[in-house]
């Protein structure tokens, strides 16, 4: 028999030909069927430019915790001998004024890393604040009807259980650095292009409200940086130690490494549904 | 003579009917003592509605979920769809109203949330009435799916679906209100 059917007898060759025409029709009808029966109305939350804008906003947050980690440490170190010390309220103790000054030196040079570095987090994260609002907008408040918005987050294709499995369990607004917050982010939506689009509308949300916290928590720490600046330039003639310091560290703590955490994760996979339901005539 | 007395039978025969009919609807006929047998109680409660009680309706209807929820089962959620279905065919209410029931007690979707505008414009308005009608389906559905239909996934699933869809419209709703300020 001759392998190649196109260089056998004409008639062999028509069949051969015929059989793979057969074969190729009913490849793509099946192809067609399943996109058919498993797109429903498509939803993209998640197009490259989103996707390169998280990816952005991941790096410089990267960029900028690798800045201050240091000083955030030493910040620590200095905060803990001072309590240990028990400096608080010993007035005219030299040692304690040496780790005040030296403290209050450190809090300086953290202020001015993060002058530097805040413009460029700020406007990454409102780039992606803005992207996701706008496809947000569209996609699943103007495309999208009460009814249809329901059907996405339970996945109507059915397959979304199976996809998600892979997935890594988001932490919601805090609790993980936000460098490895992007990148939980980048990676969860990057690696579920091809899966179906349905909780992808509750991680977008996600990202989305969490855009806008950091927004305005980056945008107050900008407006106080210079007051606290020249605040602690004062306060280093008289080498105290404020309220208003902790509450800034922490604050830079809490956007950059989540020490304030909450458990609670806000995107978690959907339940998956047993395959032998009963669906009655009445239902939606 | 002979007229007048028929005049008085044509008013006395429709009286006696109305009478004999105001009878069946007696409150005493159509109040009922509903056993727990959840098949045998919906057909006795399908006679009643079939006899003129059809205004206990929902009294009937609790009761029914009351005897469920004392006897969970998963074909629960079938016996009350196939009652709903009869209910409707018999005219007593319509198919929405069958659907709305079934829905807000056995189904994972909520009715609360539907609609056919499109979100911005219909939902983010009336957002948080939304989520209030919603939260009190979730009441519902945790009857009727946990407890008389013992199906723990489908209520927990409902339970995220509420979750989910607060933190969405959140979301979507404020690039909505972002939108319109632009």
């Amino acid at each position: 028999m001759n392998p190649n059917p196109t260089t056998g007898h004409p008639a062999r060759r028509y069949g051969a030909l015929a059989a793979l025409a057969l074969a190729v029709w009913a490849f793509l009808s099946a192809a067609t069927t399943q996109a058919t029966t498993s797109s429903g109305p498509v939803v993209r939350l998640f197009p490259t430019t989103v996707l390169e804008d998280i990816r952005e906003t991941g790096q410089v947050a990267e960029d900028m915790e690798n800045n201050l980690q240091q000083i955030i440490h030493r910040l620590d170190m200095q905060q803990q001998l001072y309590t240990e010390s028990l400096c608080q309220g010993a007035d005219g103790d030299q040692g304690c004024e040496r780790i005040s000054k030296q403290l209050g030196a450190t809090y300086l040079e953290m202020l001015e890393v993060m002058s530097d570095r805040l413009p460029e987090m700020e406007r990454a994260v409102n780039s992606t604040r803005s992207s996701l609002e706008k496809r947000l907008r569209q996609e699943l408040g103007q495309r999208t009807t009460p009814t249809s918005l329901q059907n996405t987050l339970l996945g109507e294709a059915g397959t979304a259980a199976a996809a998600q499995e892979d997935r890594p369990a988001l932490r919601g607004r805090s609790g993980v650095r936000l460098s490895d917050r992007f990148k939980q982010y980048y990676d969860l939506v990057a690696t579920s292009q091809s899966a179906p689009s349905q909780s992808l509308a509750v991680v977008a949300s996600d990202i989305y409200l969490d855009m806008e916290e950091a927004s305005l928590l980056i945008s107050a720490t900008q407006q106080e940086i210079s007051r606290a600046a020249l605040m602690e330039q004062l306060n280093q003639s008289f080498g105290m130690i404020t309220p208003e310091m902790s509450a800034v560290v922490g604050g830079v703590k809490e956007i950059l490494f989540g020490e304030s955490a909450i458990d609670t994760p806000i995107a978690s996979p959907p339940y998956a549904i047993g395959d032998a339901e009963f669906v009655s005539p009445l239902a939606m | 003579m002979k007229a007048k007395q028929a005049m008085k039978l044509m008013l006395i025969i429709p009286l006696a009917a109305l009478a004999a009919a105001c009878t069946t609807t007696d409150p005493d006929y159509c109040a009922v003592n509903l056993r727990s047998d959840l098949d045998g109680a919906m057909r006795t409660v399908e006679t009643k509605l079939g006899s003129g009680c059809e205004y206990q309706f929902d009294g009937y209807f609790q009761s029914l979920l009351a005897i469920a929820e004392a006897n969970p089962d998963k074909e629960n959620r079938r016996a009350f769809s196939d009652h709903l279905m009869r209910v409707h065919e018999m005219g007593v209410i319509s198919r929405r109203q069958a659907e709305g029931l079934y829905n807000r007690y056995f189904n994972v979707k909520f009715v609360s949330l539907q609609g056919d505008y499109n979100t911005c414009s219909q939902t983010c308005p009336i957002r948080k009435q939304v989520m209030s009608d919603m939260r009190a389906e979730l009441h519902d559905k945790e009857l009727g799916l946990l407890r008389a239909s013992n199906d723990a996934p489908s209520f927990y699933r409902a339970d995220t679906l509420l979750k989910e869809t607060d933190l969405v419209l959140e979301a979507t709703c404020r690039a909505c209100l972002a939108g319109d300020v632009r």
